[in-house]
């Protein structure tokens, strides 16, 4: 069995007396993505900041790639790469020279910074100062930038925030690439439709504990629940909305008297989203 | 216009401008700080003349003269006394008068005295030396001696060769120079912390001690390069080129280490600008001190710059040698270096 490319154990935080992470416990296979959602204050970014060597555990403790961060932090951010949830490119220098300034910091050779330019949709680009690029640009930057040691493991706090579709797009398209290439990824986001797509698992942490971890598709077995939805039109001609609950003993024959009984226009099956479960175990939304 | 509006806006600024730390910290330190500034200079300005005197046997009408006159004696013991007392710049000038004076001046003979000077001594005081001389002679005798007075210059004879105000004021520009630097670099890391840049950095290979070394070397370089240009382009590096080169390193160490200090407690741009001034204020403060002389005392010494400035005006001006500006070197290391200190630790607490 190959170690786990991170493990936490126990990890907990506080600023003063707010309990900001509390003895959380997970593991993260090495080549998985996974996904932590929980709403702002949650414990999210200060879980990075723990796991990235900016913050000393109170107690607990992170293991990357089977060294304690606390104890090497140096060591293992040679191996990771950090995207952080706001901006903070140097505006008044170039893409490549952001992405050249932390390539020399990695001590990375032969370093190909148009081709990483060129990987992120940014390539001509390059040579302009940051400070003109859009949100959407900058924030594929900061992608890139995290891509210049070529880490193996990435940690991305919510690096589709307020994007565009396209530039959303492409931030999801290089994570599968990192991934592919053999990547870690420990991704937060509050796009529930995202996690859905990327992760392998997802954690949900709420008030700075892990309350669910799981795949997306378990936890939808186990938290939520499949329907037919139909619309279906009566005698006056009016819609009427119909829902099946699957995966229950009496669905056939509720679908059959459906289809007998009634006049059905549009069938669709639903599942829960990783929004609703999220609800459902919290008691309250994402946002 | 309605006049509750007005009184309105005027109470809402005024709670804006002292609900912003840093506004309210600089406007009640910068308000202290100019008070005591102004209380530390003298109040009075000293329009007595100070002169030595060495005379075997003191003539009780000149003695009953010096308690009357408003110059300020000093009594030497002997001639060596005297030089010493000039030397030291305990007095400008000092005469000293042959052992046989009154017998001198019984056989109505010429008289002969010798007026030991300072360097820095101007020549219109030289005048009203040779006048109080005369007077003196009259009262001993009392009618007109034929006296005929040497001059002898103690230190470097700078009779002719007057500072030029721009060689006065060339450790000044030095400082400011030093300290425009210094305002770059506290901006700089301001704007690193605010920017979160900072955060990215830490998060690479590079260690805390690893960005400290790099900015303070960066400051360090960059300040002293300036300075040196200055000095340079000036032809200050004639004399003592090494001397001067080694007091603008310590002086460029020092202002990084006040910039550290800035960067620390200012927040943006314009909260650094404030802190910057007011420590430019104080840093530029011993360079009065050469453009007006006699304007403060030793108190000046408590300020880091003032060794830096003295070194380079002494070396430049009155071409001064390692041997004599030593002690100037060893102060300005320990201060640069206890600032470079103080800056590191209190930057890497907001850091953490």
């Amino acid at each position: 069995m190959t170690q786990p490319a991170i493990t936490a154990e126990n990890l907990t935080y506080s600023y003063g007396q707010l309990l900001a992470v509390d003895h959380i416990n997970f593991d993260v296979g090495e080549g998985e993505i996974l996904g932590f959602l929980g709403p702002n204050g949650a414990g999210k970014s200060t879980t990075i900041k723990m796991l990235t060597g900016q913050l000393l555990p109170k107690e607990g403790r992170a293991t990357l790639l089977g060294m304690d961060v606390a104890r090497q932090p140096k060591k293992v951010q040679t191996q990771i790469g950090v995207c952080f949830e706001f901006t903070n490119l140097y505006e008044t220098m170039s893409g490549i020279e952001n992405l050249k300034l932390f390539a020399s910091l990695f001590g990375v050779i032969d370093f190909d910074a148009e081709a990483l330019l060129k990987r992120v949709g940014l390539d001509g680009r390059g040579k302009d100062k940051v400070e003109g690029y859009s949100k959407g640009m900058k924030q594929r930057l900061m992608v890139a930038r995290t891509l210049v040691n070529r880490p193996k493991i990435l940690f991305l706090d919510e690096p589709t925030e307020g994007l565009d579709p396209a530039s959303a797009q492409t931030i999801r398209g290089l994570i599968l690439e990192e991934q592919a290439r053999g990547a870690t990824v420990f991704l937060t986001t509050h796009d529930m439709h995202e996690a859905d797509k990327l992760c392998q698992r997802v954690a949900f942490i709420d008030q700075g504990r892990i309350v669910a971890l799981d795949t997306p598709h378990a936890l939808k077995q186990q938290y939520g629940k499949r329907m037919l939805r139909a619309e279906v039109q009566d005698a006056e001609g009016s819609l009427q909305t119909r829902e099946i609950i699957l995966d229950r003993e009496q669905t056939p024959s509720e679908v059959e008297a459906l289809f007998k009984g009634e006049q059905v226009i549009t069938i669709h099956s639903e599942e829960a989203t990783l929004e609703d479960i999220f609800i459902r175990i919290t008691g309250r939304g994402l946002s | 216009m309605n006049s509750q509006i007005v009184f309105a806006l005027i109470r809402k600024d005024f709670k804006l401008y002292f609900s912003n730390r840093f506004f309210a910290v600089v406007t009640l330190l910068g308000l202290v700080a100019y008070i005591i500034i102004y209380f530390l200079l003298p109040a009075t300005v000293n329009e007595s003349l100070e002169l030595g005197l060495y005379m075997a046997e003191m003539p009780p009408a000149l003695e009953e003269m010096l308690v009357d006159e408003d110059v300020w004696f000093y009594r030497a013991e002997s001639v060596d006394a005297l030089k010493q007392a000039v030397l030291d710049g305990d007095v400008p000038a000092g005469y000293a008068f042959p052992d046989d004076l009154l017998t001198q001046m019984q056989s109505g003979g010429k008289v002969t005295a010798q007026l030991y000077l300072s360097p820095d001594v101007p020549p219109e005081f030289k005048e009203i030396y040779e006048v109080v001389l005369y007077e003196f002679a009259f009262a001993i005798r009392g009618q007109s001696v034929d006296i005929e007075t040497t001059e002898i210059m103690l230190g470097p004879d700078m009779a002719g060769e007057q500072i030029a105000p721009r060689d006065r004021m060339l450790p000044m520009l030095a400082v400011f120079v030093l300290m425009i630097e210094c305002l770059g670099l506290a901006s700089l890391i301001a704007a690193e912390v605010e920017a979160g840049t900072l955060r990215a950095l830490l998060v690479t290979p590079l260690t805390m001690s690893g960005l400290f070394v790099g900015k303070g070397i960066f400051g360090t370089l960059f300040a002293f390069a300036q300075a040196t240009l200055l000095i340079l382009l000036t032809g200050g590096l004639v004399h003592e080129p090494l001397l001067i080169l080694v007091a603008l390193l310590f002086g460029a160490a020092l202002v990084t280490g006040v910039a550290f200090l800035i960067g620390s407690v200012g927040r943006d741009l314009m909260s650094v600008m404030g802190w910057g001034v007011l420590a430019m204020l104080l840093l530029a403060m011993p360079t009065f001190t050469i453009l007006v002389p006699g304007l403060a005392s030793n108190w000046i010494k408590l300020i880091p710059s003032y060794y830096l400035v003295d070194t380079v005006y002494r070396v430049i001006n009155f071409d001064a040698a390692w041997g004599d500006v030593t002690q100037n070197l060893l102060m300005l290391l320990v201060y640069a270096a206890a600032f470079m200190a103080l800056g590191v630790v209190v930057l890497k607490r907001k850091f953490q």
